[in-house]
């Protein structure tokens, strides 16, 4: 929605998902939404993985969580630092774990080993993956699987990754939750009155064929979230991951964006 | 619950103040909102206040369509919408601030020509205006959903307004509606038959209301009727209306052909922008009538018998997004300069329009030329005339457009007067909504000739639209 003319000093939180140790996209992501005016960010899980800057990333990560400025939430592939998780993963995920795993230090996973699996807020839930059996680490892909997660988390608000795209699940009078795409920095009205169910878009390994990383603001006073594409130097970031000796098809997943 | 929504109807009253807003006497209660007059510092325009109905009779719907409203109001930017100057929260205090546009409703109007609107004339501009209004939301994404003569608000000169956004679809909000209406929720006279089927996302569904209104000022009737039942609402999946001419003599062919195509039940049938037939309501010359615009005959039951079984298995027609009505029938103008005598130039700009009027089949192209002036003082000799002069470039331009091989309904000649060709050439363009303007840059003319360049270059910046400029 277009900005009206009102002052506004209301709240705003930075929603970054499934970050994979993508530095390029977070510098880009952080610059933009620090211009937006962004205080809070939220971090919802899957910062490392995939590429090939997990310690600059988390080191940024941990920075900002101990200046009280964010809250981040375990995600899968952070779990994967420190349990197996082979079998749950493809092989060129599990091989940038792998590696991931000889690069961080021993406060690093400290770190991450004591990240929530859900955080939840006045009523708003901070999830990776759903809030009906996060640990089971469920794909958050349909109206039903939406309406299990509002139903566990019982907030207005229910924010989540683990799913690359952006999109917004959103309650109808006879209960059930609708599926709505967001266009890129247009803001959705949120009213407090439904409960809505948002996965926030992939900042570090967008999927949909668009080489730009994603992330959301929330404004919980003004009832809206805007999601965004932020172009970054992927080739940038593509070529340290074949520098870092990751697998080739990982460095093509950023440069097409799928 | 219900005790925060009872405080509403109590925060909503005559001398209560909200948000700066103060609210005066109620001006209208209608079955699912209240209209206040309304006043606010700084805001220089009058005011109304709708407030929803909220209690144990009222429809869920009725709340749902009033958020709708709200959200869609705020996003929509029109010059034929009533502006907003605030609204509230939907939770706690919901309410739309916005003009109060003073006229009659379309409504109104009819009631007082006794149903029917007496000068086709005007019904004609009143529908070209009300095209122009439905091409801007479509424009934006919005489909209104809800077109009727009630909710058409007519300023001076047939201006329109369009108001009551609560059963709208934008397609950049999630649809808070899709789902919960009940099939063929609407105004039965007006809905067309994708949207009796439920459907809420074809811009083309305006056309349809649009004809049913151009169908109502000029008849006094609504063309399927007012049905109250669904199987009512189907008959105009299939049934062919009475031919506007047979009710109202005077009617042209045109007219009913522009009508009846818009009252197609497939929306693919239909026109398929709102900006087509505004160009077409101001130039009806363009319009190729059909045996549909000639029939002086009510539909014999054998044909009708036949187009019920066509209609057995309706399947409402695919349909992309609103917008891209602008851009699947783009206009094209092309600037020709009818004192060049470069043939090469010329036959390649005609192949380039062929080409990209091949491309779109819903294209139109017109043909401009500008000139500087006419003479105040006019000569005997008919080529001397202000007419005469135009008409000699008007025969220049088609001449120029025959090897196009086109239907008098997708191209047009324009003889444009004026001392600032490039600015004049721009803003027809923009005010026309043109997809594309065409030029030619001949290599003949010697790079001395500085005018025509930065003529050239103005186009190129200051048009809205996209500029292909022909090399020969």
């Amino acid at each position: 929605m277009a900005y009206d003319g009102r002052m506004n000093f209301s709240r705003k939180i930075a929603l970054f998902a499934d970050l994979h140790s993508n530095l390029e996209a977070f510098e880009a992501c952080y610059q933009h939404a620090l211009e937006h005016g962004v205080g809070e960010f939220v971090f919802l899980g899957d910062l490392v993985g995939y590429n090939a800057d997990p310690v600059a990333v988390l080191n940024r990560i941990m920075d900002l969580v101990a200046k009280g400025s964010a809250y981040a939430i375990l995600g899968n592939h952070d779990e994967a630092i420190f349990k197996d998780h082979s079998t749950q993963m493809n092989a060129h995920a599990w091989q940038a774990i792998q590696w991931t795993r000889s690069q961080v230090n021993a406060d690093h996973v400290e770190f991450l080993k004591n990240l929530p699996l859900i955080h939840q807020a006045e009523d708003v839930t901070y999830v990776h993956a759903s809030a009906a059996k996060p640990e089971k680490w469920p794909y958050l892909d349909s109206g039903l699987a939406a309406w299990h997660c509002a139903e566990a988390a019982q907030t207005t608000y229910t924010f989540v990754g683990h799913v690359h795209e952006a999109t917004v699940y959103y309650q109808s009078t006879v209960g059930k939750l609708m599926r709505f795409q967001p266009h890129a920095g247009e803001a959705v009205p949120m009213s407090r009155h439904r409960r809505w169910v948002s996965v926030a878009g992939s900042l570090g390994q967008p999927r949909d064929g668009i080489p730009q990383a994603a992330y959301a603001i929330f404004e919980p006073e003004e009832e809206q979230t805007t999601f965004f594409r932020i172009p970054y130097d992927h080739y940038r970031s593509a070529d340290k991951v074949m520098r870092a000796g990751l697998p080739q098809a990982l460095a093509n997943r950023l440069l097409t964006g799928q | 619950m219900s005790q925060e929504l009872q405080s509403v109807a109590e925060l909503f009253q005559a001398g209560n103040e909200i948000d700066g807003f103060r609210i005066g006497e109620e001006v209208h209660r209608g079955g699912m909102a209240v209209l206040f007059e309304a006043y606010k510092e700084g805001v220089d325009y009058p005011l109304l206040m709708k407030v929803p109905r909220i209690g144990r009779d009222q429809p869920v719907e009725s709340l749902i369509g009033f958020e709708t409203e709200l959200i869609l109001m705020k996003a929509i930017k029109s010059p034929f919408v009533p502006r907003v100057a605030g609204t509230g929260n939907m939770g706690r205090k919901p309410y739309i601030a916005m003009e109060k546009i003073s006229g009659q409703s379309l409504q109104d109007l009819l009631e007082v020509q006794n149903g029917r609107i007496d000068s086709i004339d005007d019904v004609v501009q009143i529908a070209a205006n009300l095209a122009l209004a439905i091409a801007s939301l479509h424009a934006q994404d919005v489909i209104h959903l809800d077109l009727k003569p009630e909710n058409i608000l007519l300023g001076p000169n047939h201006q329109v307004y369009l108001i009551d956004f609560g059963l709208a679809h934008h397609t950049r909000y999630p649809d808070l509606l899709a789902e919960e209406m009940r099939k063929g929720v609407g105004s039965a006279p007006y809905i067309s038959p994708e949207q009796v089927m439920g459907i809420r996302n074809d811009w083309r569904s305006d056309i349809y209301s649009l004809g049913a209104i151009m169908y109502e000022m000029l008849t006094g009737e609504f063309p399927f009727g007012n049905p109250s039942s669904l199987s009512g609402l189907r008959k105009r999946m299939w049934s062919q209306a009475i031919p506007p001419r047979v009710l109202r003599k005077e009617i042209p062919a045109w007219l009913q052909e522009l009508v009846l195509r818009c009252l197609e039940p497939y929306a693919a049938d239909r026109y398929q922008s709102a900006t087509r037939i505004r160009q077409l309501l101001k130039s009806p010359e363009s319009i190729t009538i059909t045996a549909r615009g000639e029939n002086l005959l009510p539909p014999s039951l054998w044909e009708n018998i036949k187009l019920w079984f066509k209609a057995a298995g309706y399947e409402p027609s695919s349909c992309p997004k609103p917008s891209s009505a602008q851009d699947n029938a783009p206009l094209i103008v092309a600037a020709i300069d009818t004192r060049s005598h470069d043939e090469v130039l010329r036959e390649r700009m005609q192949q380039t329009a062929k080409d990209l009027l091949y491309a779109y089949p819903e294209s139109r192209l017109i043909c401009l030329s500008s000139i500087t002036g006419t003479p105040t003082f006019e000569g005997d000799d008919e080529a001397d005339t202000a007419t005469g002069i135009v008409r000699g470039h008007l025969v220049q331009l088609m001449d120029w457009a025959k090897p196009l091989k086109l239907s008098s309904e997708r191209v047009s000649y324009h003889v444009l007067e004026a001392l600032d060709p490039a600015a004049r050439i721009v803003e027809f363009a923009n005010d026309n909504h043109a997809a594309m303007i065409l030029i030619g840059a001949s290599h003949k003319i010697p790079n001395k000739v500085a005018p025509w360049r930065t003529s050239m270059t103005k186009i190129v910046e200051e048009a809205h639209c996209s500029v292909h400029i022909v090399r020969a």
